[in-house]
């Protein structure tokens, strides 16, 4: 092969055939076509007749050098948004910088969370310690201290790099919701050690023996920063907290509601008396809701269950129900029109109230039954 | 493989004793782009121009332009362009004849009548993307002191 090219390179100023590469199959090249630097000739060939004897002339060689066409796409790797709780380190986004240029680019990375309008409705904060990194081992995943890469180097024509976007999650409860921007810029390739400088495009008429550049890239982003033909390409993607700590109490208290001797007046816990013990769950952390509450209670030894006793919803106060709340069947089913369930098992001889949001700053009640042995 | 290479020298060594001979057809290849300006009427004018910023998928116009410096009349003239490698064939260039094309070196003719072979063994019907050379052949003997030229356009891949 090599010799062969070296010959070729050799005759392309002169003969015709060989310009033509017919002597092998070239590979074609990819969608990004041919590499930037490339001198394109074209020779051509006459035959004629002169007073009946053969002739043949060839042409001057015409040659053009083939400029870059820088163009990238920058794209999320992720279904969705990276889901994260509150006060996570290390939280990783994950994009794909693809070279559309014809020919080898390094591409320098940068971060931006200047919220992009109708992209990230409810964007209300931002990560912290905000790192790019390239996979370097082509895994597709984040290995802390093996991706260490910031810049993509040496990337061929119409190669793809997988990108991390490595950060911290504050540990403030009100946040819900970041979107960053990944910016991939089309550098200088050539040197495999180190970062190369941004290109820029050349402004001066075509020098038909240089590689011009051309900025081909599109605008990646609507109606963000990003321009046609800048040399950039964006895309974003969001960390969206699912999971927060709130600060949930329970207390716990009873009253004697009857016994069988002094009924509802002064009742004493005597055997045969009906206890009734109640649960004030409490969420005191303001503005953020707790989910999925499920209060359960095993009751005490010695008593029995009454059965339908349990009331959700109701309004507590220092641990104490003044006011009962819906009362719920014993087989889980819903209470209508709450979205409260209770539920008490015979077996286990356990209570269970499902709350199933909490608003911050606010409390609940449930409450329920038994009879003294 | 090895001979080709050495087949293409030979057909240097010739070329090049013709052109030493300076023989009476003289053959200049030229590639050119097109440029859009707005005329005074209000329409666009395009000019071909140098090629200026060439990248992949722009269009690209070569031009052969020829003639006859001899006092003999040339019979048989016939005009031959192997494409570079890297331009794909489009058509021909307005105001220019067709030329024939040949999407083996081999056998030439309109692009309709061509068919390429796939690596199965069947056939298609040929596309300007497969051509690899156009041919064109004077009808007429062409007469000292008179030239022409003929050209196509092209797309680099």
């Amino acid at each position: 092969m090599h010799a062969k090219g070296v010959i070729r390179t050799l005759l392309a100023g002169t003969a015709a055939i060989v310009s033509a590469g017919t002597a092998m199959a070239q590979t074609a090249p990819g969608p990004a076509g041919t590499a930037a630097g490339t001198t394109v000739t074209n020779t051509a060939q006459a035959s004629y007749l002169v007073n009946g004897v053969q002739q043949s002339a060839t042409s001057n060689a015409a040659t053009f050098v083939v400029d870059r066409k820088v163009n990238l796409t920058v794209a999320t790797n992720q279904p969705a948004n990276t889901q994260v709780s509150v006060g996570q380190a290390g939280a990783v986004l994950t994009f794909k910088v693809t070279n559309n240029t014809n020919g080898i680019q390094d591409f320098l990375l940068s971060t931006s969370q200047t919220p992009i309008q109708g992209l990230f409705t409810g964007d209300n904060f931002d990560v912290t310690n905000i790192k790019v990194f390239v996979d370097s081992n082509g895994n597709g995943t984040y290995d802390s201290g093996v991706d260490t890469a910031t810049y993509i180097n040496e990337l061929g024509a119409d190669q793809s790099a997988i990108v991390f976007i490595v950060a911290d999650v504050p540990n403030v409860q009100a946040v819900s919701l970041a979107g960053v921007t990944l910016i991939a810029q089309v550098a200088a390739g050539g040197d495999a050690a180190a970062q190369g400088a941004a290109l820029v495009p050349s402004l001066l008429a075509n020098d038909d023996n240089a590689v011009d550049v051309v900025f081909a890239d599109n605008d990646s982003d609507g109606l963000g920063p990003d321009i046609a033909s800048n040399g950039y390409g964006r895309a974003a993607l969001g960390y969206e907290i699912t999971t927060r700590n709130v600060n949930l109490t329970v207390t716990k208290s009873s009253v004697v509601i009857s016994d069988p001797v002094s009924g509802l007046l002064l009742p004493k816990a005597i055997p045969g008396a009906v206890v009734q013990y109640c649960l004030v769950v409490n969420n005191a952390t303001l503005l953020v809701p707790a989910s999925n509450i499920n209060l359960t209670d095993i009751i005490p030894a010695n008593t029995t269950y009454q059965p339908g006793s349990i009331t959700i919803g109701g309004l507590g106060v220092g641990g104490a129900c003044v006011l009962n709340g819906f009362p719920a069947n014993d087989d889980g089913s819903a209470i209508p029109l709450t979205p409260f369930t209770g539920s008490y098992n015979a077996g286990t001889k356990k209570v269970t109230a499902t709350i199933p949001t909490l608003l911050g700053g606010t409390s609940v009640a449930a409450s329920f039954r038994v009879t003294i042995n | 493989m090895i001979t080709r290479p050495m087949t293409a020298a030979v057909l240097v060594a010739t070329a090049a004793a013709a052109s030493a001979a300076a023989g009476p057809l003289q053959v200049s290849s030229s590639i050119l782009v097109e440029a859009r300006s707005a005329a005074p009427d209000g329409t666009t004018r395009v000019t071909l121009v140098k090629p200026t910023k060439v990248t992949p998928g722009d269009k690209v116009i070569f031009v052969l332009a020829y003639r006859n410096s001899g006092a003999q009349p040339l019979a048989n003239v016939v005009l031959d362009n192997p494409l570079p490698r890297q331009i794909a064939y489009r058509s021909a260039n307005p105001g220019s004849p067709a030329p024939d094309v040949s999407v083996d070196g081999k056998t030439y003719g309109s692009l309709a009548t061509l068919r390429v072979r796939s690596p199965d063994g069947s056939t298609r019907a040929a596309s300007p993307n497969d051509v690899t050379s156009v041919r064109w052949r004077l009808a007429s003997p062409l007469a000292a002191g008179s030239q022409g030229q003929f050209a196509f356009q092209a797309v680099l891949k």
